[in-house]
């Protein structure tokens, strides 16, 4: 066998690209046992460990730009809350993914991602004035200078015919609850979050500069987000490039209104409904308690706790850009997630991510599970038990 | 002294229940004839200790036995001053909690267990004390690095005088040798500056302590409390008598040039730790070869060690000492590249935080071996290496210094072997493999097994790897630091202090003319009776501590204040002259000849257990104390060590129509647990020769049973007694008895 190059030149390179804790790492594997990927059976789960890529991008080596490997990770941050050396593994897939798609080798199945996102300001290959065709037949407000909150509705709700019904309830909700928001509309753009995720440090910096330059012409103070994930980037990765605002998740909003007595919930849904962590809302948020309290205050709801959950929930699969990976059924990790909600007896799994609700969706059909387990998102339970 | 027995059985914690105490009183009544005999509900409470005490005190009982609990409980209770004899029958924990109540059997065992009390108190006479003349209660530290420095100055704090030898001309030792320290306060990241000056005047400040340096130790006669050393300073000879010796000679690092196949010699740019601490010390970091500054390292850690074919140990203090030297050069300059190779990185405790820094600091950890060193022509040095975390082959960029982090080699472990006086030609021949002692000339002792001490494994000179940390097998001199172990400095720290106490705990009970250790406190010491002495050696030869020399007509010396008392020179000696006053071989051969061996028609087996008092017989009395049960046909008698196991009793119960014999003993050979080292191993070179016994006997060989036994094997008792039990039936019963 010959030997493997180590190369200082690489490694610092990986380094540059934001893997600034990957020296850190020991090596002693927790990262790899606690991987989801150790769940499902298949060639992805057998070639990728997350241990052994971090080796490789610690000392340079090539081998970790195999596609198979480096665009495994779904970035959940199992590993990464439990690395004994608090290594921030998510940020060196990132830069380690980064100092490929950096240099225009991107994956085949993300070309066409990357340019809708480019081009049309989302990556679901939606024109951009048809963003805010999901508002069809509602009376959306539009943001203005005396508009308190801000409605960043994911793409993935603006585009997806089934993802439109999150962002429809919870304009319903918004409204019952007599909050003053609105939405700008054709000019947002994606958050980017996924896109930095998959690599593309280059076109996520333009979606994010775009929008921050758009919210602050606004006037925007506050933004309610409908996913997890723009309410992480918002957070976390907007504030050093100069976006800074309030920023709260839908459901975080909704629990406070509910606790003021400003939104009422008063029609019975009588399910036995399981409530599925995103990790982006959970693990990366630390948001456990408002979607659980938003469900109990339901009036019939049966709220069923998995076995998994808060943080030692199973991920969906959908974050890290996986959302757009072709899996082969029986590798999904939804479909372990719905065999959890199964297995306790619910008949309804709920969550509070349209990425999540997307896998879940697609698991429960691959399973023929569609008349044992109904899948939602939170928005449309609480749409549901509020007087029309 | 004349004798007057008090028998006392004690009824309490449920021997009165499961007894018939009043047919038990009459065997010491009826059988034995002693003089006072009385039962008590709660022997140990006071009024018991009182009823005892009053007998003591109007009646003149002189000689206590006590039936009730385990010897190894209460004997602090049961302690009726120094002038009386105390002996203990233990119907407790191996009668009545481990055999069923009111049963004629458990009952058999009771009368024999009182039989061999008696039999044995009949014996035993109070030890008195040997104490010689002239003792010293000071303190010998042989070698004044980090060990020996730190030895003195607890040891002096305590109060004791020391003399300090040390063979370079200043103090220091390896301290001397080094740059820095490794990281000692908190965040743990930098190394530490030696302040070896302010130490070392310290030390020689020291009121108590007598320094000499330029100075080795020429010979060492005598024996704990009267050890004469002769010093040797340029051509000055110093006579010092000394009490306790606390050897701290260190370790040397080793010989690079074994390690040809990491470059070591080929490649002049392959150095070894130490020579990095001297180019540090000096202020002189440049490549070997061409002067040039060094801009990028490989470290090589276990450089010849945990490898078969060199130090088979790991040395313990390399990693933490690379890991300092990396900070050496990132120090010096920030962007030098440093790759370090390891098999495991051993960075324990806080050293985990510098580990942790120096991972930051982006250097190259790789776990695996280095499979090869090579020039790349440029004159700089590339390495491949077997990288076992991504299972592949690696090769590194080129490099300006190779290190070689080589292990520790105590020095106690040079020399040539030392080959003591054999037997005369035609005697029998030890089969125990002999002590290793290597003429190391550390400290030249005058003994008869030769002049260091002997070494458990790779030259390491310690005694007991579990028990006994500093305890040699040359009882008052205690190794300490990295001549015993391979250690770090911290460690060596606390290692000093450790021998230390044992240096002063040796001459303390020494001088009032106790054993130290593991006996410690005991004031029996074998005696030996000359005029039948045949000058055959075994016990010169066996016994583990080198307590005894000889004259030139090869009459044994014993020296008692080397003594562990451990009894193996007794088991040895086969004109059985040697003995304790507390214990003897006729003493224990009574004890087996008052056993009441019923005839073969009552279906009543007998079986001896001969059982270590360190571990076997601790071990049955916690099978007792959690009530496990096992068959009634055994009589347990506790010996000092197996090696004390003298063959004749082996031929005496049988002869007496005892069905079958066993040894428990402590596990023997490379990881033996025996307390005193060769003890269970040299029963076992004496059971090998049974065999001749039995056949004169016309015995089975079966009916002779060696098993090794340690504390915590107790659960696994019932099931050694009961096969060895079923084995007997078998064979059938011992066609002596009745004769």
């Amino acid at each position: 066998m010959e030997p493997k190059y180590v190369s200082q030149e690489m490694r610092d390179y990986i380094i540059e690209m934001g893997a600034e804790t990957i020296t850190w790492c020991m090596q002693c594997g927790l990262c790899t046992n606690l991987c989801p990927w150790r769940l499902v059976p298949g060639e992805t789960s057998e070639k990728f460990s997350i241990r052994h890529m971090l080796r490789l991008g610690q000392m340079g080596m090539e081998g970790f730009e195999d596609e198979t490997v480096l665009f495994a990770c779904s970035t959940c941050g199992m590993c990464q809350s439990n690395c004994p050396r608090g290594v921030k593994i998510i940020d060196n897939v990132r830069s380690m993914r980064a100092s490929i798609v950096g240099a225009g080798m991107a994956p085949a199945n993300l070309r066409p991602i990357l340019g809708s996102a480019h081009a049309n300001g989302n990556p679901w290959s939606g024109p951009r004035e048809k963003r805010t065709a999901w508002q069809e037949g509602l009376d959306v407000p539009k943001f203005g200078p005396d508009t308190e909150y801000f409605l960043f509705v994911c793409c993935h709700s603006c585009y997806d015919p089934r993802s439109t019904k999150i962002a429809r309830s919870i304009v319903k909700l918004l409204k019952k609850a007599g909050v003053s928001f609105g939405v700008i509309g054709e000019e947002e753009s994606c958050c980017g979050e996924s896109i930095r995720k998959v690599g593309d440090e280059e076109l996520f910096q333009k979606l994010a500069s775009s929008n921050i330059s758009l919210f602050n012409d606004r006037g925007v103070k506050k933004i309610i987000t409908t996913s997890p994930h723009c309410y992480w980037t918002f957070t976390n990765e907007y504030p050093e490039l100069g976006g800074e605002w309030e920023v709260i998740h839908y459901t975080q909003l909704l629990a406070q209104l509910i606790e003021d007595g400003k939104l009422k919930l008063s029609k019975e849904v009588t399910r036995k409904i399981a409530y599925h962590d995103p990790c982006y809302l959970g693990r990366h948020s630390g948001v456990y308690d408002e979607p659980r309290k938003l469900l109990n205050s339901v009036p019939g709801v049966e709220a069923i706790e998995l076995e998994r959950s808060r943080e030692l929930s199973l991920c969906c699969a959908g974050g890290g850009g996986r959302i757009w990976a072709e899996v082969p059924m029986g590798e999904r990790f939804g479909e372990l997630r719905v065999l959890d909600a199964i297995e306790k007896g619910a008949d309804m799994l709920t969550t509070a991510c349209p990425y999540c609700m997307n896998m879940l969706l697609d698991a429960c059909k691959t399973l023929d599970k569609q008349d044992v387990l109904e899948i939602t998102e939170l928005s449309e339970v609480l749409a549901e038990a509020v007087e029309d | 002294m004349e004798k007057k027995v008090g028998v006392y059985i004690c009824q309490g914690c449920g021997i009165g229940d499961a007894l018939d105490v009043e047919a038990l009183k009459s065997v010491a009544t009826d059988e034995f004839d002693v003089a006072v005999c009385k039962s008590h509900e709660c022997l140990c409470h006071k009024p018991g200790i009182e009823l005892i005490k009053n007998d003591i005190k109007s009646d003149g009982v002189n000689v206590v036995v006590i039936a009730a609990c385990s010897p190894r409980v209460m004997y602090d209770v049961f302690d009726f001053g120094s002038d009386k004899i105390v002996e203990r029958v233990n119907l407790r924990e191996q009668v009545v909690w481990s055999h069923p109540p009111q049963d004629e059997d458990t009952q058999m065992l009771a009368e024999d267990q009182l039989r061999m009390g008696l039999a044995k108190a009949a014996e035993v006479e109070l030890p008195e004390p040997f104490v010689a003349e002239d003792l010293s209660k000071k303190i010998l530290v042989v070698g004044g690095g980090l060990t020996g420095m730190v030895a003195a100055r607890e040891a002096a704090r305590a109060g004791y005088d020391v003399v300090l030898v040390e063979k370079e001309p200043e103090l220091g030792g390896y301290l001397r040798k080094i740059y820095k320290l490794p990281p000692a306060t908190p965040p743990y990241e930098k190394p530490e500056d030696v302040k070896l000056d302010e130490f070392v005047s310290e030390i020689t400040s020291l009121d108590k302590v007598t320094v000499y340096t330029n100075a080795t130790v020429a010979s060492i006669e005598g024996a704990p409390c009267m050890f004469d050393a002769i010093i040797v300073q340029g051509s000055k000879e110093i006579k010092e008598r000394v009490g306790a010796i606390v050897l701290a000679t260190g370790a040397v690092p080793y010989d690079a040039s074994k390690l040809e196949h990491l470059g070591f010699g080929k490649y002049s740019d392959v150095v070894t730790i130490q020579q990095v601490e001297e180019m540090f010390l000096s202020g002189e970091v440049k490549r070997p070869s061409n002067g040039q500054p060094v801009n990028s390292v490989a470290f090589i850690l276990c450089a010849g060690s945990r490898d078969p074919e060199h130090l088979p140990y790991c040395s313990s203090s390399c990693c933490v000492e690379v890991l300092k030297q990396v900070s050496y050069f990132k120090e010096n300059n920030p962007d030098c590249t440093v790759y370090v190779f390891y098999k495991d990185l051993r960075a324990t405790g806080v050293y985990e935080l510098f580990y942790k820094h120096l991972q930051k600091q982006k250097v190259f950890f790789i776990k695996g071996d280095v499979t090869g060193i090579e020039d790349d022509g440029s004159g700089n040095l590339v390495l491949t290496a077997e990288d076992n975390l991504t299972r592949s082959p690696i090769m590194t960029e080129a490099v300006d210094l190779v290190v070689l982090a080589t292990g520790m080699v105590p020095t106690t472990a040079f020399g040539e072997p030392y080959k003591a006086p054999t037997s005369e030609e035609g005697e029998e021949v030890e089969e125990v493999p002999p002590d290793t002692i290597l003429v190391s000339n550390l400290l030249n002792l005058k003994y008869r097994q030769g002049p260091e001490i002997p070494a458990l494994k790779y030259g390491f000179p310690d005694s007991n790897f579990i028990c006994f940390p500093y305890e040699s097998r040359r009882t008052g001199i205690y190794p300490a630091g990295s001549v015993r172990s391979p250690m770090d400095y911290v460690r060596a720290i606390d290692d000093a202090a450790g021998a230390a106490m044992k240096a002063i705990q040796c001459v303390e009970l020494t001088s009032q003319g106790k054993a130290v250790h593991p006996r410690a406190g005991d004031t029996s010491f074998p005696e030996f009776f000359m005029q039948r002495c045949t000058q055959c050696k075994r016990c010169t030869e066996e016994c583990p501590f080198g307590a005894i020399n000889e004259d030139e007509k090869g009459n044994p010396l014993p020296n008692p204040t080397r003594c562990r008392r451990c009894g193996v020179c007794m088991g040895a000696c086969p004109e059985r002259i040697i003995s304790f006053k507390n214990y003897s071989v006729g003493m224990i051969g009574n004890m087996i000849k008052v056993i009441n061996v019923p005839d073969e028609y009552e279906e009543k087996p007998r079986i001896l257990v001969l059982a270590c008092e360190n571990d076997a017989y601790p071990a049955l009395d916690m099978a007792g104390l959690r009530r496990l049960q096992y068959n009634p046909w055994v009589r347990v008698i506790p010996l000092r060590c197996l090696g004390s196991m003298n063959i004749i009793w082996i031929a005496d119960a049988l002869s007496k129509g005892i069905d079958g014999i066993l040894l428990l003993g402590c596990k023997y050979g490379d990881d033996y647990q025996c307390h005193f080292i060769k003890g269970s191993e040299l029963a076992n070179v004496r059971m090998s020769k049974i065999k001749e016994t039995l056949d004169r006997l016309v015995l089975e060989s079966e009916r002779v049973r060696v098993e090794e036994v340690s504390i915590t094997d107790y659960h696994k008792l019932p099931k050694i007694l009961d096969e060895f039990a079923e084995k007997l039936e078998e064979l059938g019963p011992n066609p002596y008895k009745g004769f």
